[in-house]
């Protein structure tokens, strides 16, 4: 999907609740002007979606009326807005494990598994149609998935250590880089021509297609801590404002292992130079990690966090203010959340209440319990 | 009886040949007999994985259900076993392994979980069972090693750690060895001489002789035996000195805590210590698991399959019997944090060796891991198990706490007769 070009950089102090997450900006912003026009905040659009099995990813289609959100059963679910109410189609099935990634290059669904699998799917219409599949695109666990803003390139990474290139309208595998690392999320650059992709121990890796060379490393290593046997954190996701210039990587500052005690950071830099630019840092260790965001038109990013088991919200932050000017926190453990291109919807995942318990817990009807994604649509719309 | 008497029954010769060295078997002049002495060990390495390893991301896979995670089975040397994907190199040893997956225990929390299953979790009657380790360190004894019966490798500090004996008395707790090291201040300074040494311990003997005269004996027995240990320490100090190794073997092992101290293990077993425990800490996934499991299982299935395969081409695992245990399995559900919670209802343990059968497993769960769908074994019928795989019957043996008899394992319970040969 293209991301719609950045907007004038608002000027005037929000009017929007403030926010009770404490952030830091790296770089040092005056206070916007009082004639800047108020950021949008979100209003619910009526009661969360209720999927029966946890979400990894929420995506809109490019026009806005389709949700599709990546499962823990294997499949991919489909929403179509276009009506007064959101109704669910059919899924894309064919996946193993978790689905943890998609992308979407017009009608076309590009879904990603943890057992390695890439497809291609026409959500055009009711029922979704295979294009193609790569069944073993990687070895295990293949994280991210991403298209370029011309859609003529589509590139994977995943726990096997390789970047991989392919051709998004036949499957075909164009390019591999072996870059020997568990990698964990990737965003092509705004001309498509090189790749951000980030690791588990806190290094963002720039690779340059065309020359086919890694062209630049920056360092983040505040994303990872080894503790004990384990290396624990990671750059978990990337994202490139429309200005194609701004980059925002995201994960967290982790305490430790287990419990995951980790404060949510998402640094701001300059996708030319890697640069840091500015940061946002949650109040405390409980919240865990930034574990999605999203680009909004009006130049602020939206994102989610997921801390232990009860805590995670959703922030919408625009990078030259001190904090966020709206922070959700109805829906626990958020894992996603998409804008529509036009950015007057926005698409929140988290998770049920009491989704942890050591033992045998049981529900209501005696049974032991599944939890679940609640996905809570949300206009957003000036105040 | 805590023994049987062939198993003691030596010719004067190998007597003396055993006599004759202060350093385990490796002074034997005939290979054979040293040879026959390791086949008469009784050993064990005891592999503690503190908090919790999950079932389903290692023994007991469960791929494509609502509770299997991301992650995917692989086969393994045994036709029709499976085991997760992030145990490739358990995956190649399976031909050696006896894994139970029917364990239901009954605790789950970690500090009450943790002695309940290291001491047996028999009836109560009023009194400490000794941990595994104690119990094994009593009934078996410290062998021929010279070194002490029960050796705890484990992260940050060591010591003396009594209370593992429970009501065995202090003498049979463990020596925990911090971060694989010898205790601090074992060997004597350089600017102390030996005769001066001799003198200061002759001394100490008597103050200890005459302070025990008025205390409990089980204490003064149990001090005694930490200077005893020290100077037997003093002589196989190259133990612990793992630069010496061939590069392979750290190279296999690796050089993170447990790689380095499962590798001390295996020396330790080598050098005839009866019983091993090697702990590492940081299992207790709550958040972020899957990707925990795949920093973290790495880093015990490379030096776990290290260890079988070693014991096995050195003739060990006829006489250790290797354990992989923990206080719980984790949760099926996967909570909201992307964790796995505590699981003592339907998990597994993974054993090998000494009078065990190779390349088994033992009971089921039901498809999708929520539940034990065969007859479920608790931690005393385990107990049963690994007593029966050393060659003591808990029928027949007990432990007696000042003239009071006490079964040695569950008297409720059985062993898994499946996995013993």
């Amino acid at each position: 999907m293209n991301p719609p070009p950045v907007r004038p950089p608002a000027s005037a102090p929000s009017s929007s609740p403030p926010s009770s997450a404490p952030a830091t900006a790296g770089a040092a912003s005056p206070s916007p002007p009082s004639s800047a026009p108020p950021l949008p905040v979100p209003k619910e659009l009526g009661r969360p979606l209720l999927p029966r099995t946890q979400l990894t990813r929420v995506r809109f289609s490019p026009d806005g009326q389709l949700l599709a959100a990546a499962a823990f059963d294997g499949t991919v679910k489909l929403w179509d807005l276009s009506g007064p109410e959101p109704v669910e189609r059919s899924p894309v099935t064919g996946h193993h494990g978790w689905v943890c990634d998609l992308a979407f290059v017009g009608s076309t669904l590009l879904s990603v598994d943890s057992w390695g699998r890439l497809a291609a799917t026409d959500v055009a219409r009711t029922e979704p149609r295979p294009i193609w599949t790569v069944a073993s695109a990687h070895d295990g666990w293949l994280r991210a998935v991403a298209v370029s803003r011309d859609g003529e390139r589509l590139a994977t990474c995943g726990r096997d250590g390789n970047l991989r290139l392919w051709n998004p309208r036949t499957g075909a595998k164009t390019g591999t880089f072996d870059l020997g690392t568990d990698l964990l999320s990737l965003c092509f650059s705004g001309d498509g021509r090189s790749l951000f992709v980030g690791d588990l121990f806190g290094t963002i890796h720039v690779v340059t297609l065309d020359g086919g060379r890694v062209a630049r490393l920056t360092e983040a290593k505040e994303f990872h801590k080894a503790d004990r046997i384990q290396d624990v954190g990671g750059v978990r996701g990337l994202l490139l404002a429309a200005d194609a210039v701004t980059l925002f990587a995201f994960g967290a500052e982790p305490k430790g292992g287990g419990f995951v005690q980790a404060v949510p950071l998402l640094l701001v830099l300059d996708a030319s130079n890697g640069r840091r630019i500015g940061r946002y840092r949650g109040a405390d260790d409980n919240e865990g990690y930034v574990t999605d965001a999203a680009w909004h038109p009006d130049g602020f990013v939206a994102f989610t966090t997921s801390g232990q088991p009860g805590q995670g919200k959703f922030h919408l932050w625009k990078p030259d203010r001190p904090a966020p000017h709206f922070s959700g926190g109805k829906l626990p453990n958020c894992h996603s959340l998409a804008i529509s291109p036009d950015g007057t919807r926005l698409a929140v995942s988290g998770t049920n209440a009491n989704s942890s318990g050591n033992g045998r817990v049981r529900g209501m009807a005696g049974e032991y319990p599944v939890n679940y994604s609640p996905v809570q649509l949300w206009s957003l719309s000036r105040p | 009886m805590l023994c049987r008497p062939e198993e003691h029954r030596l010719s004067r010769r190998r007597f003396l040949g055993v006599a004759g060295t202060a350093l385990g078997l490796g002074g034997l002049a005939s290979p054979l007999v040293a040879e026959q002495l390791r086949k008469q060990r009784r050993q064990v390495l005891f592999i503690w994985l503190d908090g919790g390893m999950s079932q389903l991301e290692s023994w007991d896979p469960k791929p494509n259900t609502p509770f299997g995670g991301p992650l995917r089975a692989i086969p393994t040397s045994v036709p029709g076993v499976h085991i997760s994907e992030t145990l490739p190199n358990c995956a190649r040893v399976m031909e050696h392994l006896a894994i139970v997956r029917s364990v239901s225990t009954q605790d789950n929390s970690h500090s009450a979980g943790v002695d309940r299953i290291q001491r047996g979790d028999p009836k109560n009657r009023g009194v400490v069972y000794p941990y595994f380790g104690s119990a094994v360190a009593k009934l078996v004894g410290p062998g021929d090693s010279g070194l002490p019966p029960y050796i705890w490798v484990k992260p940050m500090a060591g010591g003396f750690v009594a209370k593992d004996a429970g009501f065995l008395g202090p003498k049979y707790g463990a020596l925990a060895l911090g971060d694989g090291k010898p205790p601090e201040n074992l060997l004597r300074p350089p600017d102390l001489s030996a005769e001066e040494d001799a003198e200061r311990d002759e001394l100490r003997r008597r103050f200890d002789g005459y302070y025990s005269r008025q205390r409990r004996r089980d204490h003064t027995e149990a001090n005694t035996q930490v200077f005893e240990t020290a100077a037997q320490l003093q002589k196989q100090i190259e133990l612990f000195d793992l630069s010496k190794l061939p590069p392979r073997d750290l190279e296999r092992y690796g050089t993170h805590d447990l790689g380095r101290h499962l590798l001390l293990a295996r020396r330790l077993l080598e050098a005839g210590v009866t019983f091993v425990k090697v702990t590492s800490y940081g299992w207790d996934s709550h958040g972020d698991h899957f990707n925990q499991v795949l920093s973290q299982h790495p880093k015990f299935d490379r030096p776990f399959a290290a260890v079988i395969e070693d014991l096995h081409d050195r003739g060990l695992l006829e006489s250790v019997l290797v354990i992989v245990c923990a206080e719980f399995g984790r949760t099926p559900r996967i909570n909201g944090h992307l964790g796995r919670d505590h699981w003592p209802e339907a998990w597994s343990v993974c054993m090998a060796g000494r009078g065990l059968r190779r390349g088994v497993v033992a009971g089921r769960t039901n498809a999708t891991g929520t539940e034990v769908a065969s007859e479920p074994v608790d931690i005393g019928g385990l107990f049963h198990t690994w007593y029966r795989a050393l060659g003591i019957d808990p029928e027949q043996v007990q432990f007696r706490n000042a003239g009071q008899p006490l079964p040695i394992a569950h008297e409720d319970m059985g062993p898994v007769e499946e996995v013993l040969a």
